[in-house]
């Protein structure tokens, strides 16, 4: 019989969105279309239109060494073109973010090629070739991984992840790179990753409801949203793997 | 050094405040008798970027305003999230409750009472400040700060 990934294990709705995340044959809905060139603004890598800066030839035009691996892997475009390294990271508020740090580095290993993952407490980035990385930017921030008032962009001074939400809902942020317009009840980009201001801001469209992040929220709370305690299947497989990882020394037989 | 006897107080909110908030809130707390010291604590929100790639270009932050707070301004350092207070004498707290009631209505707070505020100075505190330190500010503010306290006078 044919391996069929399981994602990972529960019971609760939190459960069933990682594992939906996860599952690459599963399509990410998509809410909002940010456009190509408001992708390069906001992570501020670029000026748009500007060409790709190269760390290499393109292979087509360097001699490869005679290697099984590099016959075996195609490359990505940014690859083949020799693009340098760039990164995107986010922040996910702990406050029912539809995606969080370690279910990001999952997500993103079962979903993109050459790409790599990096995951710290209450940030998440990747690194890969950058045409390939505004690719990945793009699907990132238009689909249901992002919320404009619960996940920032932040490629430093990225404190929010476990604070209090401020009174318009949006997670704090020291260097103020999203504002809330209270009368349209949208979201705006106003400053790149770094924090340097943006000749022109990009509209990320509205905070999504309450309702609607406890139903695609990935993160357990036991005040916000749903409760780890709740969800027994998923403790059982906490315990049993926590318990084999102690036992592992004393080599565990099942 | 704080007297062990003064009560103390520790607001804490569901959400950080907006500078209109802690308006509002600190002039229903100006009308209250008996506050000897009051301490806005949550994340700071410097003007210009302390650190990181763009270390050093200004800071525009929504939630660093000025508030006027009876007859003083005061300009927000932090996004408020907590705040403390030292009384002198517990009669005060229901008051402060009142006021908390009138301005966060959207939200839960809540008020507890305890010890918030250093009683004596730490090793810590010796050798970043030395003997000389202001120990009115020691454990809530910098006493090395060059901005000293806000004083806001009151109606006793």
């Amino acid at each position: 019989m044919a391996y069929k990934p399981q994602y990972g294990p529960g019971s609760t709705i939190v459960a069933a969105n990682r594992r939906k995340q996860m599952d690459p044959s599963h399509k990410l809905e998509k809410l909002r279309d940010i456009s190509d060139k408001d992708i390069v603004l906001m992570m501020g890598h670029r000026a748009p239109g500007s060409a790709y800066k190269t760390a290499h030839p393109p292979l087509a035009e360097q001699q490869e060494p005679n290697c099984p691996i590099r016959k075996l892997v195609t490359p990505t475009d940014g690859t083949k073109a020799g693009d340098r390294i760039r990164y995107i990271q986010f922040t996910d508020s702990m406050y029912n973010a539809p995606c969080q740090p370690y279910q990001r580095s999952y997500v993103e290993s079962y979903r993109f090629r050459g790409m790599d993952p990096g995951t710290l407490s209450g940030r998440q980035i990747i690194e890969c070739r950058e045409r390939d990385l505004e690719k990945y930017a793009k699907e990132l921030v238009n689909t249901e991984l992002f919320d404009p008032a619960l996940t920032g962009i932040r490629g430093c001074t990225v404190h929010g992840h476990s604070l209090r939400l401020d009174e318009n809902g949006m997670m704090f942020d020291m260097l103020a790179r999203t504002q809330y317009d209270k009368k349209s009840n949208t979201v705006k980009i106003v400053k790149d990753q770094v924090g340097v201001p943006l000749d022109t801001e990009v509209k990320v469209g509205k905070p999504m409801d309450d309702k609607w992040l406890k139903a695609h929220t990935t993160m357990f709370h036991s005040v916000a949203g749903t409760a780890f305690r709740d969800d027994a299947e998923y403790i059982e497989y906490v315990q049993r793997i926590h318990s084999l990882r102690t036992k592992y020394g004393f080599m565990p037989k099942e | 050094m704080t007297e062990t006897t003064f009560p103390q107080c520790r607001i804490v909110t569901h959400r950080l405040l907006n500078p209109d908030t802690v308006e509002r809130l600190l002039n229903k707390f100006f009308n209250i008798h008996g506050i000897r010291r009051m301490v806005l604590n949550g994340p700071r929100l410097p003007t210009v970027i302390p650190s990181g790639p763009s270390k050093g270009i200004p800071n525009p932050h929504g939630m660093r305003r000025t508030i006027t707070v009876g007859n003083q301004e005061l300009t927000l350092q932090v996004h408020v999230g907590t705040i403390l207070l030292e009384l002198e004498n517990r009669d005060a707290i229901p008051a402060l409750k009142n006021a908390c009631d009138d301005v966060f209505t959207e939200f839960p707070y809540r008020l507890s009472e305890g010890r918030y505020m250093k009683t004596e100075p730490t090793l810590v505190d010796y050798a970043k400040y030395g003997p000389n330190a202001d120990k009115e500010m020691l454990g809530l503010a910098d006493p090395s700060s060059r901005t000293g306290p806000i004083i806001l006078q009151g109606t006793k």
